[in-house]
Order: structure tokens, then C-alpha cells, then sequence
């Protein structure tokens, strides 16, 4: 039975590569099936693995508070989802009373406001209308556990209101081959002045944290003074005194914070663990949903190739007439049929598999993404190419088993 | 073989394909089996051949009642103990000839570089072996039957069942496949031939003759000469209509040796193509 398989995988084989544009329309939503799984399998594992080192890069230490409910939370308490535009709009919910309440709580190091000022840019003569400008204290640098690529941070001491801190990106897109530092942009009307340039940040994909490379950071103080309503915040990071307090120190401001506004949760205070787990619910959603598109597309690959294997069956009636009359039986039919079935559904897994790969290295190239491709995943899709085959292919196999060889033989 | 017979259909449409055939073929027989067309040859070959049932009666092989063998064990005796040479050769087009000569003992399960070797080794026996790995289209209608003969021949058989082999070649070709046939038998394989060509009985140690599902007639031949009773068979036949009749002379007459035999051939199978039809029993 082993040689029989292994001859009939030959012939299979054969007979794929000489039909190559029936066998490709035939194995296509296999193809579909697959590449898709392992694409989203790949994609949801590199996010995870960019969050974690996200995570990493900023300490898992670092508490974030929101404005507005940003969170939901399942029947046992842990968080579901993370709606990270909930409370973006609602500019007064977080203030710098705020930050002071958190300030005060126990076990907190250090709390530093972030505030989101609206307004064009000008640099080397142009202007720039999409790149935000962030408001914040000198104490943003340790909070995001970042250094600086060359320059320094203002500081509060310093008593400097318009200096300037670039994200790299930024640096390099205002000041493309030359040093920014010490150059000037105009922002409402207040010349600020690049007192340095952060190093790059490791941005996960679904992060909620705005991509700090592309932003600009400008001394809260001036903030206030440039944004009429006194530079509501989009956002408090903290950073508790020991990383092991971490969880003890959310549920305090929490609860002060809770006090501050009389009762109302119209904020959100997570961790980065919350984050992750978020982003885990956000892949796992996307899992599900990319799944059941490839559950249907395999189904209809499936179909495709059982549809094909029966008129392969019925085209090759005088061959199965002749292989019977020269000694095959049922099984030894079955046999050939089921493996040309599975050869035709693991080329399509295969083929999967490799559009897969080279979806996720345009995405390597194109995107800030970082995909990934196990070897579990590929034995795991190669598996269930195997299944459909069989699934599908057995239909067929029976039934060119169970042909009369007198008949197929006169079959023309 | 005891009262073998086989029905076709049902009610009304029932056809009687063989009628109560009482058959005993012994080891190293050659049997030509004559009869126009529709008088039971290839089902009685089939039926021997493990690749029909009889409706009724008692098909001994190697005295083994194969009525009550299970598909798959009727699929081994075909295996082991028959080979199969048909008209149109029936040489899987996408196998080379090699491929195609070692098919049957893929369904023994022997290894590949096992059955390659003895299916080189068959080939060279036919004197094909420059042939290997031609594909059955590259091939002359005398080598591809060679092919089929020699695939039929790789499981050293005890049987080989010829339904006509000779149907689609030139006299040259037919010449070279009896030869082989010849052979094969020499060397103590039983050979069932089926044929239309008289001609061809020189071959054979034994003549059956079939007519409307029966055996008419069974003679024992020497090797060498054509049936001696065969002519009166032949004249014997009935004649069913005037045309039948003007056709059936003009047929007979080139059917004698010397007179243009391969025409006659056909000539023969027309004409009894038509009788078949007029004559033939329907329950």
C-alpha cells in the first residue's frame, strides 16, 4: 500500500503538471484558504510579538489615562476591548487637575500630561498641516523610557517656553540631510526652537500610543498658553515608583480619580498588560473574522476539487475499466483517486503558504508590520490541505471505485 | 464452465447474451473463438475473464468456484491469472511503454525499480526494448499491441484472453502479434483468442464457434491449418433475407484463403453484424 501511495502521489503529481491551469483554477480557493489563515496567523503573531517589545521599550511599568470609557470589560472583570477614539473628542474630561490628583496619589513617580495642540506647521520656509504637536512636561523622555539621539530635552528648569523636541521622522522630513537642531519652526505664530531629536520608537501596529516619531513636543506650559481652552489632554502617562506596584498604584488613581470627578468613570486608566490584551482581543476578532472567510473559501476549494476530480473521473473511465481489468481493486482505485485529490489540495496549501510569504514581506516592505511565518503554522495549513483533500476527494474516489470494469472499458 | 448463461436488462428489454455455455478449457489450449458479431464472444470473455458475472450456471477456475469471490478477490485472480489483450489496445496514454508494461505489478505493490526491471526485461522478450520510454502514440499499431501483449504477459498468467487482437492492423502487424501469441502459447500459456479471421485458427489447437449466445460449434484443430470444418459452419449459417443473402455469398466468397482475406474480413463482419440482429433471442 505504501509503494502503490507512493507511485499513485508520482502519477498524481504528473497529472497536475500537465493540466497546470486546470489544477491552478482548481486549487484557488484552497490557495485563497490558506494564504489568508496564514497571513492573519503571521500578521497576529508579529503585532503580538511588536506589542510585547513595544512593552518592553516603554517599561511595563507605564500606566495610561484616558479621557472617556475607553474599555470594556467581560463578565469576570478582565478587559475585552480597548475603544482607543472614545474620549479623544471630549476635550475637557482630562485636565491638569487631573494630573496633579494622580501626581499626589501614593506609589506614583511621576505623571505627565500629553495635550494635543491643532495648527500648520512652518519649517525651512513650508508648511506642514499633518503633523501633530504634542504638549507635555520634560518628564515625558522617562515616562516613555526614551533617549535622545542627539540634543537634550527642555526641561522645566530651564524656563525655556519655545523649545522644541522632534520625533525622528519628523526631524527628518522637516530637515531632510541636515541637523535640525538649533533650527526653528513657527507654530501659531511662536518661533520654537529644536533643542534635540528622540531615537526612534519601536510603534506596535494596534498600539494605542500615537506614533512618537512623528510628533512634536513642545513644553506644556506653552501649550496652554497657545490653546484657548488650556490645552485640554488627550491623555496622562504615570510611572509608579517600582514596577511591582504597577497594578496597585492603576487601582489607586482609579479610585482618586474616580473621587475627583464625583463618581463618574468618564476616564480610563490601563497598563500596558491591559494593551496587550487588548490588542490580543482586537487579533483574536480579526482571527475569527479572517477565519470563517477562509473556512468558507476552503469549503468552496473543497468543492472545486471534488467538482474536478468527478469529471477527472468521468473522462478517465476507460483507464479506471483498464487498471481493473489488470488487477486493481476497489481500494487500490480509491486509493489513486484520493491521492490525486490530497496532491492537488497540498499544492494548493502550498501554494497558499508561499503567497503568504510574499504577502508578508510587502508588508515588511510597505508597512511598519513585522508578520511572521512559523513552522507550526505551515505544518498546520499543509494539515488541513491534507483534510480538504480527503473531505473532498473521497466522494470522487468511491465512485471511480465503483464503476463497472465492463462498462468503463467500453466507455469512449 | 457449466450451463453459464447471461442476461442483459430486464422485463421486456431482457437480452440473452450467452444460453446455457457448457465450456472446458484445459491447461496450454490455444482456443480461437469465432462468431459474428453479437454472438456472445466477448461476454463469454469477460465472464472468463473475472470481469462479468454469469447470470446463471458454474464458472470453475482452476477448479475454484469463483461465483461467490468478493470483488477485490476477483480484482487478485484477474491479476494473478489473467492477462488481457484488447483490440484497442488500451495502453494508458499518459505512462510511457515501460510505465504501461509494469502497470499490473503496481498492483502487486512491488517496488519500482523491481517492476521497471522485469518490464525491460518483458520488452526485450517482444524486441521492444529500444521502445522503453516512447509514449503509446509514438508507437506503430503493431508495437503498441506488442506492448499490450507484454503487459498482459508480466504476471506470467495462466490465461490470456486476445479479444481480437489483431482487429486494427495491417496484415504485416497481425502477422507479428499471432507470432508472438504463438509463442507465448509454446511456451504453455493458455491463449483465448477471439477473431473474425479464419485465417487465424492456423494458430490455435481448438475452434469454437459462437452463434446467438451458443456454442455451434467446437473442433480440435492442428497447429498450421485452418479448422477443417469451419467452411461448413460458415455455409451453415441462416440467411435471413435476400439481401442477407446476395451479401452473404460475396462475403463468403472472399472469405475463402487466397481470395483477398483481409477485405473478406470485414466483409464478413458486415454481413454478420446484420444477421445478429435479425436472428438474435430477446426473452
Amino acid at each position: 500500500m505504501k509503494l502503490l501511495t507512493a507511485n499513485n502521489t508520482k502519477m498524481a503529481i504528473h497529472a497536475v503538471q500537465q493540466s497546470h491551469w486546470r489544477s491552478l483554477l482548481t486549487m484557488l480557493g484552497v490557495i485563497i484558504g490558506i494564504a489568508s489563515v496564514v497571513t492573519i496567523v503571521g500578521l497576529g503573531e508579529g503585532i503580538k510579538h511588536q506589542i510585547v517589545g513595544q512593552i518592553n521599550n516603554l517599561g511595563n511599568n507605564l500606566i495610561t489615562v484616558r479621557p472617556g470609557s475607553t474599555q470594556t470589560n467581560t463578565t469576570t472583570g478582565a478587559l475585552s476591548f480597548l475603544n482607543v477614539f472614545a474620549g479623544l473628542n471630549d476635550s475637557d474630561l482630562l485636565n491638569i487637575h487631573d494630573v496633579q490628583t494622580i501626581q499626589q496619589t501614593p506609589g506614583v513617580r511621576t505623571a505627565v500630561p500629553m495635550s494635543i495642540i491643532a495648527g500648520p506647521i512652518q519649517a525651512n520656509k513650508q508648511i506642514y498641516d499633518t503633523i501633530p504637536v504634542i504638549g507635555s512636561t520634560s518628564d515625558i523622555s522617562a515616562a516613555l523610557n526614551q533617549t535622545l539621539q542627539y540634543g537634550a530635552f527642555y526641561s522645566s528648569n530651564d524656563n525655556i517656553s519655545d523649545s522644541a523636541v522632534l520625533g525622528q521622522n519628523v526631524a527628518n522630513e522637516l530637515f531632510p540631510g541636515i541637523s535640525a537642531l538649533g533650527h526653528s519652526i513657527k507654530f501659531h505664530n511662536i518661533n520654537f526652537v529644536v533643542l534635540g531629536v528622540l531615537n526612534q520608537f519601536d510603534i506596535a501596529p494596534l498600539s494605542i500610543d500615537a506614533d512618537f516619531n512623528n510628533v512634536i513636543f513642545i513644553p506644556y506650559s506653552t501649550a496652554q498658553q497657545i490653546d484657548p481652552n488650556g490645552a485640554s489632554l488627550y491623555e496622562i502617562l504615570v510611572k509608579p515608583t517600582s514596577p511591582s506596584s504597577t497594578n496597585s498604584v492603576k487601582t489607586k488613581i482609579q479610585n482618586n480619580l474616580l473621587a475627583a470627578h464625583h463618581g463618574e468613570q468618564n476616564f480610563s486608566v490601563f497598563t500596558q498588560t491591559d494593551e496587550l490584551a487588548a490588542a490580543n482581543h482586537i487579533l483574536n476578532l480579526l482571527t475569527d473574522l479572517i477565519g470563517a472567510i477562509a473556512a468558507i473559501s476552503l469549503l468552496v476549494g473543497g468543492i472545486g476539487i471534488m467538482n474536478v476530480m468527478l469529471v477527472a473521473v468521468t473522462e478517465r473511465t476507460q483507464e479506471i475499466g483498464i487498471r481493473k481489468a489488470l488487477g486493481a481493486t476497489n481500494r487500490q482505485i480509491v486509493n489513486q483517486f484520493l491521492t490525486e485529490a490530497v496532491v492537488i489540495s497540498t499544492y494548493g496549501g502550498v501554494i497558499g503558504i508561499i503567497v503568504s510569504a510574499l504577502i508578508n514581506l510587502g508588508l515588511r516592505i510597505v508597512t511598519n508590520l513585522q508578520p511572521t511565518l512559523s513552522w507550526q503554522v505551515i505544518l498546520l495549513a499543509t494539515g488541513v490541505s491534507v483534510v480538504v483533500g480527503i473531505i473532498f476527494g473521497i466522494t470522487p474516489a468511491v465512485k471511480a471505485a465503483r464503476k463497472d470494469p465492463i462498462d468503463a472499458l467500453r466507455y469512449q | 464452465m457449466h450451463d453459464v448463461s447471461k442476461l442483459y436488462g430486464f422485463g421486456d428489454a431482457t437480452t440473452l447474451a450467452l444460453d446455457e455455455i457448457n465450456l472446458s478449457v484445459m491447461e496450454g489450449e490455444f482456443i480461437a473463438v469465432m462468431g459474428p458479431s453479437g454472438s456472445g464472444k466477448s461476454t463469454l470473455m469477460n465472464i472468463i475473464g473475472l470481469l462479468d458475472r454469469p447470470t446463471f450456471g458454474t464458472y470453475m477456475l482452476s477448479n475454484r468456484s469463483v461465483a461467490k469471490l468478493r470483488p477485490n478477490q476477483r480484482a487478485r485472480n484477474r491479476r494473478d491469472k489473467i492477462g488481457f489483450v484488447f483490440q484497442s489496445y488500451n495502453l494508458l496514454p499518459n505512462l510511457t511503454v515501460i510505465e504501461n508494461v509494469a502497470l499490473p505489478l503496481v498492483y502487486k505493490g512491488m517496488s519500482t525499480v523491481r517492476r521497471l526491471k522485469l518490464a525491460g526485461a518483458m520488452l526485450e522478450r517482444i524486441g521492444l526494448e529500444d521502445r522503453q520510454y516512447f509514449m503509446p502514440r509514438q508507437l506503430s499499431g503493431g508495437q503498441t499491441q506488442s506492448v499490450a501483449i507484454a503487459r498482459a504477459l508480466i504476471n506470467n498468467p495462466t490465461i490470456i484472453i486476445a479479444d481480437e487482437p489483431t482487429g486494427n492492423l495491417d496484415s504485416d502487424s497481425s502477422l507479428v502479434i499471432m507470432e508472438l501469441l504463438s509463442e507465448i502459447h509454446a511456451m504453455g500459456t493458455t491463449i483465448l483468442l477471439v477473431t473474425h479471421n479464419s485465417e487465424l485458427t492456423r494458430y490455435a489447437t481448438r475452434v469454437v464457434f459462437m452463434s446467438d449466445g451458443a456454442i455451434v460449434h467446437d473442433e480440435p484443430t492442428k497447429l498450421g491449418e485452418i479448422a477443417p470444418n469451419f467452411r461448413s459452419i460458415i455455409y451453415g449459417l441462416a440467411i435471413k433475407t435476400e439481401e442477407d443473402d446476395l451479401a452473404g455469398v460475396s462475403a463468403l466468397m472472399k472469405a475463402i484463403p487466397g481470395i483477398k482475406s483481409q477485405p473478406a474480413k470485414r466483409k464478413n463482419k458486415a454481413k454478420w453484424g446484420k444477421s445478429k440482429k435479425l436472428t438474435r433471442k430477446q426473452l
